[in-house]
């Protein structure tokens, strides 16, 4: 095991030397335990090595190891004051080796430079190593101090094993043992066990048949042609077909397509239009053909046989790689130009950069089919050449914008599920874990969170989560453990677990699913998750592992013209006038009825109308798309750089006063339940605060009278996450420079917090 | 004619109830009043951003009281009047060309305090205090078919159009002269309508501001510092305040002979003190230095005394908020600023902020980008070509620096432009909302208003043109608005550091151009006393404070003693898309978070209320009668499980 106790010694003396040229720190802990991982294998390591905290001088910076293990690069500070760790996989230090982007070695005196990847040499000994990160960290670690050969040497091993040359290598295959032990046999009801739901996976039958019910889409069915995956590799073995089409015509039709990828059903509105995802005729010359055969299934399908409606997405968003430029230009800006140089220009640059320009074009694309899937009340084909990048991004945001279910925790994650993992999006590929291809990169997903960011933006009650699940979602794409992410299909995933080599009591691997928060998170660290602002639970959700089916009672009201359609109809799934919102009767007074202008067309005149109405939260939901309202995902693009951290500010200020005030709102419920249920023998005794702490939905717990309301020290606008130890650049001009430091002085961890609070 | 009518509803005195009647509440609602509070429920339209329900009018309204209101005048086609209020003249035919859902038609009504569009095919309702509009144009000429045509531009973003038939009698005036008449009463000789305004509201706010005590409330007079009535009768100075609080040991008759060295007179006094530190935020104008570098002992001393009178610091900082080089070219006005080898100690700093004639410029440029329409690309690129962002940064930035060397420097500061009252009044009164939390409070924040805007002289009246037909004055500028710009993006970056919430700075901004209110009116505290304008017309703050609920954010808490370091970057600075685009009805304002947060606080009220009886109940009844008891609180709780 690794420990390193001989080598203590002489790093204590080295420390005491070091106390000449910087001023005294506290004396030195003893070095905290490196946590290393079942499989997990320590390659090369240096002591002495300086990781950087602060530009302006070198006080802050900390002393410690640097270690590269096959699954991370760790630094182990000799003395760090915040070494206690939230996350139970990684410390506030490690990087994963699948989140680094680039190495970068530099010789300071030599004025030399060079990028590392796998099997490479390195002519100079490194001064420096900085680390850029596809979570858009930026860590820089200097060699001073360190030995020549052992900074050489741990460069040259981060840089190699952060480009395995095969799948394999990732550390999901070596990462086996305890927790395959522990979650294996409780795949069925033990997802997340902090509320007792289950994320369905959509890898059986019964996941879809639940889905079809719950959506009432009753002329769809599952099929299983794809079983062992026969038909096609890139499909799960589930798929839902029209119910006119035969097993036998669908093994004919796949032929057509690429990738034998037949259409896939995703959802149903409940005035029965269906949304449908498709990959490209391969043919031209069969196109047209093909193509009436689906429409006339699907029609069939739709209750009054509407006429389907296709959109083909290739030709109306922008393409991977489109994409991948605008998101390495706006993680430049954000995270590596000049903080101060760069304000001049900030808007334009940011506008150049495309991507708030892309996020909004997804946006738009996706009310345009909620336009036609709910107004027009037509069933729509979403195409694109394979079926696995764009149209993971519209069928999902579609899908969010019409049905609350997707909005609550439970709802996303199966969404994503269902639309991302099992639909075959290339995670693999598209997170390019393996380096190999970097034109296969692309951040669709996170293109895809963006968007949901900006809903959420827009409307903050209406989201189960926070931002910080968001954001956390998409780091977790960055630890190579989880099948989530690993693998590009299905099949790809079913496979890989007979990949390893099989020992004796472990015959196969098991990858766990991203959805397993516990395995990343403390159930306390979880609770940063729900967003106290949430007005759920109206119209469909899942309670206890039961499906409740939508409350339908204005189906049978339909119309082909909009103007005469029923209020229900065109408020989103739920009708105005059988359920009214909760704040419908304050916002009922305002419904201004615009008359049409002339040059309007149907679907502008559609939104038009429902935004003249009070959102109903539980119902339809569509973002704003003016360009002034796409904003920038700050806590995303800038929770690292501390010019960008506004301390005791942003909008984790009014999460914190939120949550406290809904944490009390629990609490006063639950003393109330404890006196009408209770014999009075068992009333509560005063001062007692609620059920157990673990139980509690809240993160920032009520306070006490004798408590101060102002928001604790260490809330900053990067909460939770914490932008010191970043690389920094010069302050801002008239900002005390004193905040960020304190920023990162009284940073505590939040099981401390949690501690302090109980 | 109208005259008699104001003094018939005056003797009248309609709504002298015991409160301000809701209606007459509701219809203060001024410029947002493109939505009324009369139409019916369901259909009321209007081309605003009605569907905010943050600032919709009918909010302030008690529901009860609300639908009772709807009920009765939903078939009526008059605007609720106000009190002494009258109608002056009506037209039928006209046509409104709304940019956002073309022409409407209707008709026409123009009282001495608003214009009222009702459209005859729907229950559009565009409802406008004439205070508000900044110009009247006759556009092009008369069409083929005898109609003329005026727009109407207006000082809150937006540009309205009509146009009716020629008047076959030809004597008789267009409407819109008649409105032209009433939005510009200044310059027609008439009363502005705040004097005639008549509502009596529970709390005087004319009150909430007294200068002693708000001296009292930051220490002073103390050791160093003492209030001085040099200027009771503005004799020294005309456009400054009559209680001024002044380093102990200078003199009054030195103070006159100081003044003497300041533009408009206006010498450095005291705008803050840290409560620890002592160290000060003073305010100023330029010193007269001229092209000859003229020196001025007294100057010298004075600014020598207000550095000591921090002991914690033996330096002086004085920031010059203009850019250098107008600071120099000041000079030649017989202007400048303080050269560092005669004010020894002094360190002298430019903040970069332009004059009243760029912000102007900006904003103009501002409204091209975002009214009516706001154009698919281009966005970020034209909204930087306005600058109005740069602006706001620049002045954010220069409060921040006068916070940081109060605060962490525990180093005094003097804040000067050229005469001190609109730069100045900006930089002063914002770095003292980011050091003393009591300033973010609602009331606090009202008197921060009374003492650095209106105290010290910003000339209201010539920056936003009350009732003055003369749209091209140059002195007319938004530098108040860019304060309350800046405000915003302060609640923007702290969302639980201020008591007030979004709502409460528009209502502001509205008021400021309404001339509904007296706060506003004239350009100084002489002025306004010599006007009598407290006692002639009613202040804003008797409205607000009569309903602070409205205004008030419900994630407030208070960061006492803590100061509020903004990030000045324009990462973080937004255009307020609630105040400048709030006319486009495409925007759904973001979903009213203080809504919902103030649910929550109803109902932890609610809870509260409801353990505190259970637990009154369970100490007094007797263990035999508990079981006959225990049902009926368990039916009053229903309700409330249906939450979160």
């Amino acid at each position: 095991a690794f420990a390193g106790n001989d080598k203590k010694k002489t790093e204590m003396h080295f420390t005491t030397q070091l106390l000449t040229f910087f001023p005294a720190p506290p004396p030195p802990p003893p070095p905290p335990p490196f946590v290393y991982f079942p499989g997990e294998i320590v390659v090369n390591e240096a002591n002495f090595v300086r990781k950087c905290i602060n530009t302006e001088n070198n006080q802050d910076d900390l002393w410690g190891k640097l270690i590269c293990t096959n699954f991370k690069v760790s630094f182990i500070p000799n003395d760090d004051p915040h070494k206690r760790l939230s996350h139970k996989l990684l410390g506030e230090h490690d990087i994963p080796l699948t989140c680094l982007e680039q190495v970068v070695t530099v010789n300071d005196t030599k004025g030399k430079k060079k990028v590392l990847g796998s099997n490479q040499k390195l002519k100079f000994n490194p001064t420096e190593l900085i680390l850029y990160c596809k979570d858009l960290r930026i860590l820089r670690f200097c060699f001073n101090e360190a030995g020549p050969e052992s900074a050489r040497k741990v460069c040259l091993a981060i840089g190699h094993y952060s480009h395995p040359a095969d799948l394999q290598l990732l550390f999901g295959f070596e990462y086996q043992g305890r927790r395959y032990h522990e979650f294996k046999g409780e795949r069925v009801n033990g997802y997340p066990q902090r509320t007792g739901l289950r994320t369905p996976f959509f890898d059986r039958s019964s996941d879809w048949d639940r889905e079809i019910k719950r959506t009432s889409a009753s002329e769809w069915r599952v099929c299983s042609i794809n079983e062992d995956y026969i038909i096609s590799p890139s499909l799960p073995e589930f798929i839902v077909v029209p119910v006119s089409m035969a097993d036998q015509d669908l093994k004919q039709y796949s032929l057509y397509f690429t990738d034998m990828r037949v259409p896939l059903w995703c959802w149903n509105h409940h005035n029965g239009s269906a949304l449908v995802r498709m990959a490209s005729v391969v043919d031209p010359l069969t196109q047209r053909k093909t193509d009436q055969k689906i429409f006339t299934a699907i029609t069939r399908s739709h209750p009054h046989r509407s006429e389907v409606l296709k959109s083909e997405l290739d030709k109306c968003l922008p393409n991977i790689l489109e994409i991948q430029n605008a998101f390495i230009k706006i993680r430049q800006i954000c995270t590596l130009d000049p903080f101060e140089e760069s304000e001049e220009r900030w808007l334009s640059t940011i506008e150049n950069s495309r991507w708030l320009e892309f996020v909004r074009a997804f946006l738009k694309q996706s009310a345009e089919i909620v336009y036609y899937l709910d107004g027009k009340n037509v069933s729509v084909i979403i195409q694109e050449e394979e079926d696995r990048d764009l149209n993971c991004v519209v069928s999902s945001l579609v899908q969010l914008m019409l049905d609350p279910h997707y909005r609550s925790l439970i709802g996303f994650q199966s969404l994503v599920q269902k639309e991302w993992v099992m639909a075959g999006h290339r995670f693999l590929d598209r997170c390019n874990h393996l380096k190999k291809n970097d034109k296969e990169e692309s951040p669709l997903f996170v293109l895809f969170l963006d968007c949901v960011w900006q809903m959420m933006n827009q409307y903050p009650a209406a989201f189960e989560f926070t931002e910080a699940y968001l954001t956390v979602l998409s780091d977790s794409m960055w630890i190579p453990l989880f099948s989530t992410f690993l693998f590009s299909s299905s099949k790809q995933r079913e496979f890989a677990k007979n990949k390893a080599i099989p020992s004796a009591e472990d015959p196969t691997l098991y990858f766990p699913s991203v959805w397993e928060w516990s395995l990343q998170y403390s159930t306390k660290d979880q609770t940063l998750f729900n967003n106290p602002m949430y007005v759920g639970k109206g119209a469909a959700c899942v309670q206890n592992g039961e499906v409740k089916s939508f409350s339908r009672t204005k189906q049978k009201s339909f119309s082909s013209t909009l103007r005469g359609s029923a209020t229900s109809l065109r408020n989103g799934l739920r009708g105005g006038e059988d359920t009214l919102p909760r704040r419908g009767s304050l916002m009922s007074e305002l419904k201004p009825d615009f008359s049409p202008a002339k040059d309007e067309s149907p679907s502008e005149r559609y939104f038009k109308e429902w935004f003249s109405r009070p959102a109903d939260l539980h119902g339809l939901l569509i973002p704003v798309l003016m360009p002034s309202h796409m904003a920038l995902w700050k806590l995303f693009f800038l929770r690292w750089v501390p010019e960008a951290c506004i301390s005791k500010g942003g909008p984790i200020t009014a999460y914190h006063k939120l949550s406290q005030l809904v944490d009390e709102i629990e609490i006063l419920r639950s003393q109330l339940r404890q006196y009408k249920g209770a014999s009075p023998a068992s009333t509560p005794l005063k001062g007692q605060r609620g059920r157990p702490s673990e139980q509690r939905n809240m993160y920032f717990r009520a306070y006490s009278p004798d408590e101060p309301q102002t928001p604790p020290d260490y809330l900053t606008s990067s909460f939770p996450f914490n932008p010191a130890g970043n690389l920094c650049r010069r302050y801002v001009y008239g900002t005390p420079i004193s905040k960020f430091l304190n920023g990162a002085r009284i940073w505590l961890s939040t099981e401390t917090l949690a501690n302090d609070t109980v | 004619m109208e005259k008699s009518s104001s003094v018939d509803s005056l003797g009248s005195k309609r709504s002298s109830s015991r409160q301000p009647s809701v209606d007459s509440l509701s219809s203060t609602s001024t410029s947002r009043s493109d939505r009324s509070a009369q139409a019916k429920p369901s259909t009321l339209s209007s081309d605003s951003v009605s569907t905010s329900a943050e600032f919709s009018p009918e909010l302030r309204v008690k529901p009860k009281a609300a639908a009772k209101k709807v009920l009765r005048d939903s078939d009526k086609e008059e605007p609720q009047l106000l009190p002494n209020e009258t109608v002056q003249d009506n037209a039928q035919d006209v046509t409104y060309f709304c940019p956002f859902t073309g022409a409407l038609r209707g008709t026409v009504i123009i009282t001495n305090y608003r214009l009222f569009f009702k459209c005859t095919d729907s229950e559009f309702v565009l409802d406008l205090p004439l205070g508000v509009v900044s110009r009247v144009e006759k556009i092009g000429s008369a069409s083929s078919r005898g109609d003329v045509s005026y727009g109407l531009v207006c000082k809150d973003m937006r540009n309205l159009r009509f146009s009716h038939k020629l008047m076959e009698d030809t004597l008789r005036k267009s409407i819109f002269e008649v409105l032209m008449k009433f939005a510009f009463p200044v310059s027609n000789g008439l009363q502005i309508f705040a004097f005639e305004y008549g509502q009596v509201f529970p709390e005087n706010g004319w009150k909430v501001y007294d200068a002693v005590s708000e001296y009292r409330r930051q220490g002073i007079p103390n050791e160093s510092w003492r209030i001085t009535k040099v200027n009771d009768h503005y004799e020294m100075c005309d456009t400054y305040p009559c209680t001024l609080a002044v380093p102990v040991n200078i003199p009054d008759e030195e103070l006159k002979r100081v003044s003497a060295f300041r533009a408009k007179g206006r010498i450095p006094v005291l705008s803050w003190i840290h409560p620890e530190s002592q160290a000060t935020v003073t305010r100023c104008s330029q010193p007269m230095v001229g092209v000859n570098g003229k020196r001025s002992k007294e100057d010298e001393k004075y600014l020598q005394a207000i550095m000591d009178a921090n002991a914690q610091s033996h330096k002086l900082f004085i920031f010059d908020a203009r850019p250098s080089v107008n600071a120099a070219a000041n000079k030649m006005k017989g202007g400048g600023f303080e050269s560092e080898d005669a004010y020894q100690n002094a360190e002298l700093v430019f903040l970069d902020i332009h004059n009243i004639h760029v912000m102007r410029e900006s904003l103009r440029k501002l409204k091209d980008v975002v009214y009516p329409n706001i154009e698919d690309s281009r966005w970020l690129s034209n909204l930087e070509s306005t600058h109005w962002l740069e602006h706001i940064k620049l002045i954010l930035a220069g409060a921040l620096r006068i916070a940081d060397k109060v605060e962490s420097g525990k180093t005094s500061v003097v804040v000067h432009c050229s005469d001190g009252w609109d730069r100045t009044a900006q930089l002063t009164s914002l770095s003292m909302l980011m050091l003393d939390s009591y300033y973010r409070t609602i009331r606090g924040f009202e008197v921060l208003l009374e003492k650095e805007w209106l105290s010290f002289g910003h000339r209201f009246q010539l920056r936003i043109g009350h009732g003055d037909k003369n749209h091209t004055d140059a002195d007319r500028s938004p530098v108040f608005i860019q304060f309350i710009d800046c405000v915003w993006q302060l609640t923007r970056q702290f969302p639980a550091a201020f008591e007030f919430n979004e709502y409460f700075l528009v209502t502001i901004l509205d008021h400021l151009y309404s001339c509904l209110f007296g706060t506003f009116l004239c350009n100084s505290e002489q002025q306004r006393l010599k006007e009598d304008v407290p006692k002639r017309a009613v202040s804003l703050w008797s409205y607000i404070n009569s309903q602070l609920e409205e205004f008030s954010n419900p994630l407030y808490v208070n960061y006492s003693n803590h100061v509020l370091f903004p990030v000045v970057s324009l990462r973080h600075l937004e255009l307020w898309v609630g105040y400048y685009i709030r006319w486009n009805p495409r925007m759904r304002p973001q979903e009213p978070i203080h809504l919902r947060s103030k649910e929550l606080l109803a109902k932890r009220a609610e809870l509260q209320k409801r353990v505190d009886e259970l637990q009154r109940d369970v100490t007094n009844r007797s263990a035999s009668s508990s079981s006959d008891r225990a049902g009926s609180p368990t039916r009053s709780i229903t309700p409330v499980q249906t939450f979160v």
